[in-house]
């Protein structure tokens, strides 16, 4: 740990690095705003720093060569980082990839705009047939009640009723639409699953 | 990463790869180096994962990319970086052209050369430190030198740096 003896010895500059890094211990703080104040030299060579370090961390963050990668895309995991799905390690792969990877950024807006397509579908009426298959159900059904209630006096009168209602409605008369229908209703809104899809102009950038 | 996870190698090559490559690039300077490094430090990485206690991961994995590459330049036994020379004017050379002064798209090509030509033990630190983006307790770790070391080589390192460049950036 580089010891600060005096102001007047300039020692201080050996700081500045750490002061502009914010990795300064506790009590250095001051000790280097303080020479600032007062050393032209340590002013210039901050400055100096400070212009280095920018260059330094603006340099083009290069992309790897895929051959050296396993697996270089996310595939499918794109689908289940937008649902929010993802383990952690999944996650950070995902979010790193994304950063470079100009097809697979596009591949996610893409899949991004399907899906929230998708979950914007407005909810349905019922199809008026299937309305009309529901009211002959429902009068099938209190037929057939009457029907067993009447008894075997009018087993004639009933097979008349089945006669005119039966073969149409068979196909349906043990159906059930109702569950169907209200499965039906699409999703309105997108449910919160990520908080993040970057742009789709390439990143780069130091990290 | 989470501390308590132990990665699978492919998700080391995923997340850290680019990272490790980066960090190779700007100490070799060379493609072909960059990409032979990246393989060693995965290869090191799947044989050391076994045996490898959940902890300070990064600290971990930058020192295995270090060694790999500090046993790298020594079985290439390539040229071995010199200090700096005592006459700074020597690199500086003549003042530049304002041409070469405005000449901003080489900068990056400009650093990149300069940065050869700082001292490794340095060059490493303000690498990890201005290009990888690690902590001074990282590049420690990293580095098995205390903080104070660290500090010290990334100010002298970029000092090294501002006077091999044309000036003003």
């Amino acid at each position: 740990m580089a010891v600060v003896k005096s102001s007047s010895s300039c020692e201080t500059v050996e700081l500045v690095s750490a002061y502009l890094d914010g990795e300064l211990q506790p009590g250095e703080l001051d000790i280097v705003v303080e020479h600032l104040g007062e050393c032209v030299r340590c002013i210039a060579e901050f400055h100096q720093l400070k212009e280095i370090r920018a260059a330094l961390r603006t340099l083009p963050y290069l992309e790897i060569p895929d051959r050296l990668l396993p697996d270089t895309h996310p595939g499918e995991q794109l689908s289940a980082y937008l649902d929010g799905q993802l383990d952690t390690t999944e996650h950070d792969f995902v979010l790193s990839h994304i950063d470079f990877c100009t097809d697979c950024r596009l591949e996610l807006h893409e899949l991004d705009a399907a899906r929230t397509a998708i979950r914007s579908l407005p909810g349905l009426e019922a199809p008026e047939f299937l309305e009309v298959h529901r009211e002959r159900v429902e009068r099938e059904r209190w037929t057939r009640r009457r029907v067993a209630a009447a008894g075997v006096g009018i087993a004639a009168a009933a097979a008349i009723v089945f006669a005119a209602f039966g073969p149409a409605a068979q196909p349906v008369g043990d159906l059930d639409i109702n569950p169907f229908l209200d499965q039906h209703q699409a999703r309105v809104s997108v449910e919160p699953g990520i908080n993040f899809v970057p742009a789709l102009a390439p990143a780069g950038g130091a990290p | 990463m989470a501390e308590e996870t132990t990665p699978t190698w492919e998700d080391v090559a995923r997340i850290y790869g680019r990272k490790i490559y980066n960090f190779a690039y700007r100490l070799t300077g060379n493609p072909d180096d960059a990409a032979d490094l990246v393989q060693e430090v995965l290869l090191r990485v799947r044989k050391g994962l076994a045996s490898y206690v959940p902890g300070s991961f990064d600290g971990w994995l930058w020192r295995i990319t270090r060694n790999a590459f500090l046993d790298g330049v020594r079985k290439k036994n390539r040229r071995p970086t010199s200090p700096l020379p005592d006459d700074d004017r020597n690199i500086l050379g003549a003042s530049p052209s304002p041409d070469e002064v405005l000449a901003s798209v080489r900068l990056s090509d400009d650093i990149q050369a300069a940065l050869l030509k700082v001292p490794l033990d340095f060059r490493e630190c303000v690498v990890l430190c201005d290009v990888v983006g690690l902590t001074y307790e990282e590049i420690s770790e990293a580095i098995e030198a205390p903080v104070g070391t660290v500090r010290s080589r990334i100010h002298r390192g970029r000092k090294m740096l501002r006077e091999l460049l044309t000036w003003p950036l």
